[in-house]
């Protein structure tokens, strides 16, 4: 590759940095607004140099609950990514390897899955749980999760899977080891890269949701960031516990991320097969 | 017992047949090359002998036991593949050992047997690495050693030198040679390549679309070829084939009469259509006299060292003759080309069988 120019890097620099803003700018003003106090939090212009202060945090942890809120989050986003990641990758093993004419179908058909918009099936999954008991429960948030998250754990791992070269689980096969072993031993480290992808696909999406969090646990099975939501009540917003909530919710998501992103490495089946 | 006999083999892909109900009989401890063009099925019969193919009819046996529904793992075979196929997320040891731990042997046991086999092969500096930083030669040894670990009944090898240059080959070819040699198993190896049969084999298997067109050992299919095919595919540069017929004791072809050799009288049929074979070094350089001599033009000369290839040109027919290089005609030369009666093939036309059985 050719070095680039000047003129090249400081267009490349200029542009990361306006993304950098754009992205950047919410989660500053999350954190400065957490630790700042209420009577200046909408000070214009914003008051730039302030004494920070904790309270918002003291307060988010001893008004309610909010370990708890978190730990039904983590249950719920490390349950749904497990079951996910572990039947998606099954799936898509079988989908990817099996030779029929139809099963084209059969992953579109799964793909489908995740194409009816959440609200239609809000009601639907509410009557369901509360007929089985499994209202406001974490299970309940697992399974819904799960239906979003397995195909698309599905469709990324049969990806994965496609190029894995079959010539080496028939070297393993001919080595004397069965399918259960090929498939544990072989071919998933060799898919690591995308069981990784799925898992922070998965995990994201299950530690966001909002929707289905809010209509299908009271009390019990609260997640985070519905509980932030309950900040804001009809006579007053809360908005330094709300920042400060907001907050902590991002802290677990970036340590899963930056948690998986060494496994996020391709090129691992370099030098298998010629 | 580690024979392995195949008996009316046949492959089909849906509706298309590959594999046409071979016949074959491996002794124990032979070394048998299948060899053919590409798509003739060498490969999808040692991948059914692998068990890697399901045989769609007829019987394969590996000693005693019919295994056409055995999992490959239960066959007590070990292959070498074309692309090695080595795991590239384990080290060099590591993929050895992990042909061994279907065995359930003790960590002790496993790793003597690794060393011994990495010793043997050269590979002991290399233990630690990973595929990815072995040149071919290296990857090569590696796929043979995790498949001789398990001291298999039998070898199976998918054209193993094929990725590899011209002198790593001859290399790898004479180890191959050496290691059966030392260790007397079983070896069902394919290949394109008819140096590598012809060197390596006990047995060759001739194939092609299919079907077995001779099996016998490297001088019987080279010197006593069943067909045309047979004696077009090995040799090199391959036997020259003119059309003939039977005429008067003699075989006319265009600007050409010879004698029916005397092992072939009373075999041949006045009139009948045959086309001889004859190989480069068949032919000589001879004086017009002299009997089965014909009148050649020399068009080109190819210099090899010891000998010449002389492409000559003999009425309508193109011949290649193999002659010693010192005093080779030089191009554009009007000879006289003789036919050593004893190197004359000489076969159907039609059916392409042999006339010498």
């Amino acid at each position: 590759m050719n070095k680039p120019s000047t003129q090249q890097a400081i267009l490349v620099y200029t542009l990361l940095g306006i993304a950098l803003i754009v992205f950047m700018t919410p989660i500053y003003l999350i954190a400065s607004s957490s630790v700042k106090p209420s009577p200046i939090m909408f000070q214009k212009p914003p008051a730039m140099i302030f004494e920070p202060t904790l309270d918002h945090y003291r307060d988010l942890f001893a008004m309610r609950p909010f370990g708890k809120f978190i730990g039904n989050s983590l249950m719920v986003a490390l349950g749904s990514t497990a079951f996910s990641v572990f039947f998606g990758s099954i799936a898509a093993y079988a989908i990817s390897r099996i030779k029929h004419k139809r099963m084209n179908d059969v992953a579109f058909w799964i793909l489908s899955m995740r194409m009816f918009p959440p609200i239609a099936v809000v009601v639907p999954y509410y009557i369901i749980f509360k007929t089985v008991g499994l209202l406001d429960t974490p299970i309940a948030l697992i399974i819904v999760y799960s239906t979003a998250n397995i195909p698309l754990t599905v469709w990324l791992m049969k990806g994965f899977f496609d190029e894995v070269p079959t010539a080496l689980e028939e070297a393993a096969a001919v080595d004397g080891h069965g399918l259960i072993s090929i498939f544990w031993k072989v071919t998933l480290p060799l898919a690591a890269p995308g069981l990784a992808v799925s898992a922070v696909f998965c995990f994201i999406f299950s530690w966001n949701e909002f929707l289905f969090a809010l209509m299908l646990t009271g009390s019990n099975a609260q997640t985070a960031p519905v509980a932030v939501m309950s900040f804001w009540s009809s006579d007053a917003v809360q908005w330094g516990r709300i920042m400060a909530g907001s907050f902590v919710i991002l802290i677990p998501g970036v340590v899963f991320v930056l948690t998986c992103q060494r496994w996020l490495v391709r090129g691992l089946t370099m030098g298998s097969v010629k | 017992m580690s024979e392995i006999t195949l008996r009316n083999v046949i492959k089909r892909y849906g509706a298309v047949e590959v594999v046409h109900g071979i016949d074959l009989d491996v002794e124990e401890g032979e070394f048998v090359v299948l060899l053919g063009p590409s798509g003739c099925g060498k490969t999808t019969t040692l991948r059914m002998v692998a068990g890697l193919e399901d045989v769609s009819d007829g019987n394969l046996s590996i000693g005693e036991t019919r295994v056409n529904e055995v999992a490959p793992k239960d066959r007590g075979v070990a292959m070498v593949f074309q692309n090695y196929a080595l795991y590239p997320h384990m080290t060099v040891r590591q993929n050895m050992e992990f042909a061994l731990k279907p065995l359930g042997l003790s960590a002790k046991e496993v790793a003597r047997r690794v060393d011994e086999i990495a010793n043997m092969l050269g590979l002991s500096e290399l233990m630690a690495r990973r595929p990815a930083q072995l040149s071919g030669g290296q990857r090569q040894r590696v796929a043979m050693g995790r498949a001789m670990v398990r001291t298999p009944d039998v070898f199976l090898f998918d054209e193993p030198l094929s990725n590899l240059d011209a002198k790593l080959r001859t290399q790898v070819r004479l180890e191959i040679a050496k290691l059966h040699n030392r260790l007397g198993t079983t070896v069902l190896y394919v290949t394109h390549d008819q140096v590598e049969a012809m060197t390596l084999a006990d047995k060759i298997v001739i194939m092609r679309d299919g079907h077995i067109e001779q099996v016998g050992t490297p001088e019987q299919v080279y010197s006593q070829p069943d067909n045309m095919f047979v004696a077009t595919f090995i040799g090199s540069p391959p036997m020259n084939m003119i059309p003939a017929q039977v005429r008067e004791r003699e075989l006319q072809a265009n600007g050409l009469a010879l004698k029916v050799p005397p092992r072939f009288e009373g075999r041949l049929a006045e009139g009948q259509s045959v086309t001889i074979g004859i190989r480069p070094n068949g032919l000589s350089l001879a004086g017009a006299e002299m009997p089965n001599a014909a009148p050649a033009r020399v068009e080109v000369t190819e210099y090899l060292g010891n000998e010449a290839l002389l492409d000559l040109r003999v009425g309508p027919h193109e011949l290649i003759a193999e002659v010693p290089a010192l005093g080779r005609p030089a191009p554009g030369t009007e000879i006289s080309v003789q036919f050593d009666p004893d190197a004359i093939h000489l076969f159907d036309t039609e059916t392409g069988a042999s006339l010498s059985r």
